[in-house]
């Protein structure tokens, strides 16, 4: 009985180890909205990541004034008629990782959509590194582009995700 | 016995409100700073400056008009039109926060160059900053000669202004800015005069739209007479800002027709009472030298 329950406490404190939980606030986020015209590539270095590796559960947010542009007006109007960041700082992934696949709700400019698609998560070191690449259909998340621009901008915008979680 | 009992129970209760803690808390903690983008369109009002410089490798060209008063045969001066007073500006941004440029103006050829510095930016997040600050000096040339029959010097052409402009952006669409200056001229008519004087902007714009603004500036001056005879009035305007891509069309009224800052803001001369309304815009272009 007292072996039995030794090694239940063990077993219990050995699960609680094992819900590794996985985070960093310096992932990698890029996107890419050009076109032939205009090349359009803003980058994030502070993405926020977070993985239960017991659970699945999977997020990724980034703050909208957090990309940076090679121009400094592009990224004034990006923030300003595009995404709209005061009222909508953030975007963010919440969901699950199941079989190579991220599976959840994306929230853009305050519009939220199911998406699923293809993700890597790597354990390396204790750490988990998280890499996918997706395209997102602008218009999908109430982002109206002008037509005067229509032909600068690719109504679909590929982001790219490489964020190195450590355990926490 | 008991005891080991206790600590599994315990073991499993922390198992238990680990996986009740909701992960994606942890998205919206630890938040980094996030600093408060165009508070203005363009990096002047009208006549003020506000505390907007270019970005980082980017130059820009200003190109401004003020055209004739009401007062002055208006329709056969085609709304004043053909009295155009102008004043071109280059500058360049050496980092995001440091700018530096050149201008002309016509009104008595005034050459300027000026410096202009992001002391700090409004932001929340991380770190709250309420207001964003920026210092904004310029040395100014008269070129225009004297009528006076005064073999003047050098020195006596030139004038300087110090600004300290504190601008709030308070939600996307509301910005005010509120700039205290010193004006020294070095040359003034009587050793009565004051040299220096101290003078406060106040200016304001409202979005109607992502793409346009309406724009308002008044500045409060300290000396409004010189011993000989000459008067000054406080200068101010209304405008509205439209952006299209790389340009900025400011449009507005004002009383003023100079534009190099000593000039318009400490020697204005005209009286909106007097039929002194000037039509006038600036347009700005960005040009993204360095990527």
């Amino acid at each position: 009985m007292k072996k039995f329950l030794l090694s239940l406490s063990f077993l219990a404190l050995a699960t609680s180890l094992s819900a590794q939980q996985y985070l960093t606030r310096e992932g990698n986020l890029t996107f890419d909205a050009g076109s032939p015209l205009e090349d359009i590539i803003a980058k994030s270095n502070s993405a926020t990541s977070v993985y239960d590796a017991s659970s699945g559960k999977l997020g990724v947010q980034v703050l909208m004034t957090s990309f940076e542009f090679k121009r400094a007006l592009m990224q004034e109007h990006f923030n300003e008629n595009y995404a709209e960041s005061e009222s909508y700082p953030k975007a963010a992934f919440k969901g699950m990782f199941k079989d190579g696949m991220a599976d959840g709700i994306l929230t853009i400019h305050g519009v939220s959509k199911p998406v699923k698609v293809p993700a890597k998560l790597e354990e390396k070191d204790g750490a988990m590194h998280l890499t996918t690449s997706f395209d997102v259909t602008i218009e999908d998340f109430g982002i109206d582009i002008p037509k005067a621009v229509a032909d600068k901008i690719d109504s679909q915008a590929k982001v790219d995700v490489d964020c190195l979680m450590k355990a926490r | 016995m008991k005891y080991l009992l206790t600590l599994s129970a315990l073991c499993f209760a922390l198992v238990g409100t680990a996986q009740e803690d909701d992960l994606f808390d942890l998205l919206d903690e630890g938040e980094t700073e996030q600093i408060t983008f165009a508070t203005f369109k363009g990096t002047q009002l009208i006549n003020a400056a506000t505390n907007e410089t270019p970005g980082e490798g980017v130059l820009q060209y200003v190109i401004a008009h003020r055209f004739g008063s009401f007062g002055d045969e208006y329709l056969y001066n085609f709304f004043g039109l053909d009295n155009a007073q102008i004043r071109m500006q280059l500058d360049y941004g050496i980092t995001d926060r440091l700018n530096v440029g050149i201008g002309r103006s016509s009104v008595l050829k005034v050459a300027d160059g000026f410096v202009k510095y992001k002391v700090l930016r409004q932001q929340t997040g991380a770190r709250e900053i309420p207001v964003s600050m920026t210092w904004y000096s310029s040395a100014n040339y008269r070129n225009a000669k004297y009528t006076d029959g005064i073999d003047h010097l050098m020195s006596d052409r030139l004038s300087y202004h110090h600004q300290l402009i504190i601008a709030r952006k308070w939600n996307s669409s509301f910005s005010t800015v509120v700039s205290p200056a010193l004006v020294h001229w070095n040359l003034v008519p009587d050793a009565t005069d004051p040299n220096s004087t101290m003078n406060l902007t106040l200016g304001g714009r409202y979005k109607l739209t992502n793409r346009m603004a309406l724009t308002g500036e008044y500045t409060f001056i300290s000396n409004s007479r010189y011993s000989d005879g000459s008067s000054f009035t406080s200068p101010f305007g209304l405008g509205l800002d439209i952006e299209t891509g790389g340009h900025v069309f400011q449009f507005h009224i004002s009383n003023t027709r100079a534009m190099s800052t000593p000039y318009w803001m400490t020697q204005n001369v005209y009286q909106a009472s007097n039929g002194g309304l000037f039509l006038g815009f600036n347009i700005s272009r960005v040009f993204t030298v360095k990527e």
